[in-house]
């Protein structure tokens, strides 16, 4: 019990941020709710990403109502890899990725053959709701994938490695990578068992690692080495950041980019409530973050001055 | 400390719990020692009945009948008062504690009664404390003066006041030849107490016979006990006569106060009068309309729950559990940080736990999980819609709940038979919730997922299901109040998560 109280001490001392101090004094004070609707729906983001020259993924098609399914070979006609996510999902989840579609079968990223069949019946499980928050009917969005750049190659074992952006008052406060591993499914989930690596706000390289909130300097799966991480397009990567800010009006988001081999960073999504699991990464604590932007960084400045100022400071 | 800082809202919330806490220990004594309410459930009052059989023969026309009753006691109050006496006008004489029962041309033998329910009681009735006038002192002839002062004079070297130092007296030295001449050898012991009266009312202090009856299940009598009653440093003090302790035991009861005699009946003769007790118990919350009448305080009492028919009574005392049940996963998620299927599913689940039993529930429970995931995984590859899909598994949860408890019935089990008391569809999607998990993240988060949830609706149910934090939610229900307030403050808790602190270890310095 004293032992809690002591761990629980320090953590406050080393500015950790707990779920309780996020949803009560970041989210509910500078996220308003009435502007979660524009994160929760990707094809709305993906609009007003493009409104303001953010880089997306471009979209193949829109799939809102179950008699449309059908028309699903026809939306992807031409296309050999395509991608099927829910508008309203969260979490990566009901995300298909199909990386070779030959006209017939559709072989998908996590390396299984499917069927017109299978793919309709996703598609048609989106639309019912399966993979939105609340169950609520939803709209499956088709859109390119991404080509992942071979900067990442060795970094990720079959899933796309995403960059989180923590951008509080439109400074980007944390960065971390998230890569996949063999436990993780593909997915770069941490708690599901990808790597998550902490990166310097400032440079983009390497901080630390970790699997399973244990710090790790190797990747599991393909024993890359961790600390060797740098991210290429880094100005990018945090301007994306500040002008997600600027598009929604949220004070605390995270915003989830991929770099393609020949668009460079491109947002996929941006998240109004983003979990805590960065400061395990980054091995800091996020309110002193926080506490460092409310307190010192100026106010008023542009995304791009924003950006400059975190790059110098 | 600015005005604002005063006014923050955890500051405001804070008066507010404090001030609830007020209010409801202020109810919670109120409703102790106005309304006899007991913080154990167990507790029981005891009712004790006692009938008063008078029976005589008239030996003329008009029978004139007058019974002693009590109306004021320092234990006791009276919870009814029943008198049957067919053909006779009833009156009763409340200033002189008195039922006078007249009749007209009666034949044979009479039997009329008087029946009294009361009950023990916590607080004190007032007794008549009025100063009474101070006696004459008697007139007596030159010997029985002197008689008078011996007995006084051997009274000094006892102990206590003047009262028991008569009754010792009396007791102890009946041989000496001042005390046998006053006593008749053969004495009863209202004998001896009209003797101690008026060797009171020599040093002129006021006293009387009181008779009381002692309260034992089955008993009858005849006669009840005489004990003296003498006004001394300004009260009026009960003696034993045997032992000259002050005051009445437990368990006693005083039916008439005075010299006149229990029962007077003109008109009549071989006149008795028949006392029975018999002993019944009831609970606090039972007796408490009688309570809060007996201490003007009906009124509040008739806007509360406990007044109303007791179907809504067992639903709003089911219901007076929720906020507790509430509460607790409050606790388990945001200050525990417990992750569970849903908000509200394990309170409701604690809540079936309640009405199934224990482990009988827990094991159904767990088979009709296990039932419903085998049956969800066959589907899964039938590729339904959503909402089709989950009707399906509620569909399945209704079926199976219906074959469990016939096979339990069957098989005379409650085990299996309790399937019926778990709310469908929290079941269905507990069911469907588990099986998209299973699909989606694994085998491992979802047993875990599922084992987070029983646990906290295992600790749930064993705070709601004991006996006394049910009868206190119910009987005190005023603390509702501060678990409102007290939920309302943990909105605004911002400290770690007990199991932050484990997820978060690894960000503690390390060289501390």
């Amino acid at each position: 019990m004293f032992s809690w109280i002591k761990v629980a001490k320090q953590l406050s001392e080393n500015g950790v941020l707990g779920m309780n101090d996020r949803n009560y004094s970041v989210i509910a004070k500078y996220n308003k709710r009435s502007l979660y609707t524009l994160v929760d729906d990707k094809v709305k983001t993906k609009k007003l990403a493009n409104n303001i020259n953010i880089n997306t993924p471009r979209m193949i098609g829109i799939i809102e109502h179950q008699y449309e399914v059908d028309n699903l070979l026809k939306i992807v006609e031409g296309y050999q890899t395509f991608v099927i996510k829910p508008a309203h999902g969260s979490g990566g989840k009901g995300v298909l990725v199909i990386k070779n579609y030959d006209g017939e079968k559709f072989y998908s990223a996590a390396g299984e053959v499917l069927t017109f069949k299978d793919v309709y019946q996703h598609v048609s499980n989106t639309l019912s709701g399966l993979f939105s928050l609340g169950g609520r009917y939803d709209v499956a969005l088709i859109e390119e994938t991404v080509n992942f750049s071979d900067v990442f190659k060795n970094f990720s074992y079959h899933g796309i490695p995403d960059v989180r952006v923590i951008v509080y008052k439109g400074y980007p406060a944390m960065v971390m990578m998230r890569l996949a591993t063999k436990e993780s499914d593909g997915k770069a989930n941490l708690h599901q068992g990808g790597v998550g690596v902490g990166l310097d706000v400032k440079t983009g390289e390497t901080l630390r690692a970790v699997l399973h909130n244990k710090p790790v300097t190797i990747h599991p799966d393909t024993g890359a080495n961790l600390m060797d991480l740098k991210v290429p397009y880094w100005r990018e990567h945090l301007l994306i950041g500040a002008l997600a800010y600027d598009m929604t009006g949220l004070g605390y988001l995270g915003a989830d980019i991929v770099s393609d081999k020949n668009r460079g960073p491109m947002m996929l999504e941006i998240n109004a409530r983003p979990g805590l699991a960065i400061q395990i990464a980054n091995g800091k604590g996020l309110k002193t973050r926080l506490k460092e932007i409310d307190e010192t960084y100026p106010t008023g400045l542009s995304a791009e001055e924003r950006v400059d100022y975190v790059l110098n400071k | 400390m600015t005005i604002k800082n005063l006014f923050s809202v955890r500051k405001v919330l804070s008066y507010l719990l404090i001030l609830s806490i007020i209010y409801a220990s202020y109810r919670i004594y109120y409703k102790v020692k106005y309304w006899g309410f007991s913080i154990s459930p167990k507790e029981v009052t005891d009712v004790w009945k006692i009938d008063a059989r008078v029976s005589f023969r008239p030996i003329s026309d008009k029978v004139h009948v007058v019974l002693s009753v009590p109306n004021e006691n320092e234990n006791f109050n009276i919870l009814s008062e029943d008198i049957i006496a067919n053909g006779y006008t009833v009156k009763q004489d409340r200033k002189n504690n008195q039922i006078i029962f007249d009749g007209k041309d009666k034949e044979g033998k009479q039997t009329l009664y008087y029946r009294l329910n009361i009950y023990e009681d916590i607080k004190n009735n007032k007794l008549n404390k009025n100063k009474p006038t101070n006696p004459e002192r008697p007139i007596l002839s030159e010997e029985e003066q002197l008689q008078m002062r011996q007995i006084w004079d051997l009274a000094q070297s006892h102990e206590g006041d003047k009262v028991q130092k008569i009754i010792a007296v009396i007791n102890q030295e009946i041989t000496n030849p001042s005390i046998s001449l006053v006593l008749p050898v053969t004495h009863t012991a209202k004998d001896v107490a009209e003797k101690i009266i008026q060797i009171l009312a020599y040093k002129r202090i006021p006293a009387r016979i009181v008779r009381v009856i002692k309260l034992e299940e089955g008993k009858k009598t005849e006669k009840p006990d005489i004990k003296l009653e003498a006004y001394i440093n300004n009260s009026w003090n009960l003696y034993d006569l045997n032992t000259g302790k002050i005051g009445l035991p437990k368990k006693w009861v005083i039916f008439q106060r005075g010299g006149v005699s229990l029962l007077d009946v003109r008109g009549g003769e071989n006149s008795t009068v028949m006392f029975s007790v018999m002993k019944s118990v009831a609970t606090p919350m039972k007796m408490a309309e009688y309570r809060a009448k007996a201490n003007n305080r009906l009124g509040n009492y008739q806007y509360s729950i406990y007044t109303l028919p007791l179907l809504e009574q067992n639903t709003l005392k089911w219901l007076m559990i929720f906020p507790l049940a509430i509460l607790v996963v409050v606790l388990l998620r945001n200050v525990i940080g417990v992750s569970t299927m849903g908000t509200f599913t394990p309170m409701l689940l604690s809540m079936s736990l309640v009405k199934t039993g224990f482990l009988p529930g827990l094991i159904c429970f767990s088979i009709m999980i296990f039932l419903g995931l085998l049956m969800r995984a066959l589907v899964a590859k039938l590729n339904l819609l959503l909402v089709p899909r989950i009707s399906f598994v509620v569909i399945f949860v209704i079926l199976l709940i219906q074959g469990l408890t016939v096979v339990g019935y069957r098989l005379d089990s409650s085990l299996v038979s309790s399937a019926i008391f778990f709310p469908i569809i929290i079941t269905a999607w507990i069911i469907e919730r588990a099986s998209i998990t299973w699909e989606e993240e694994g085998a491992r988060n979802t047993i875990k997922e599922i084992f987070n949830t029983l646990l906290t609706a295992i600790v749930t149910y064993f705070v709601i299901s004991n006996d006394y934090v049910r009868h206190i939610m119910f009987a005190f229900n005023e603390l509702n109040i501060v678990i409102m307030f007290i939920v309302m403050l943990l909105g605004t808790y911002t400290g770690y998560r007990l199991t932050e602190i484990t997820r978060f270890a690894s960000l503690v310095k390390k060289d501390a």
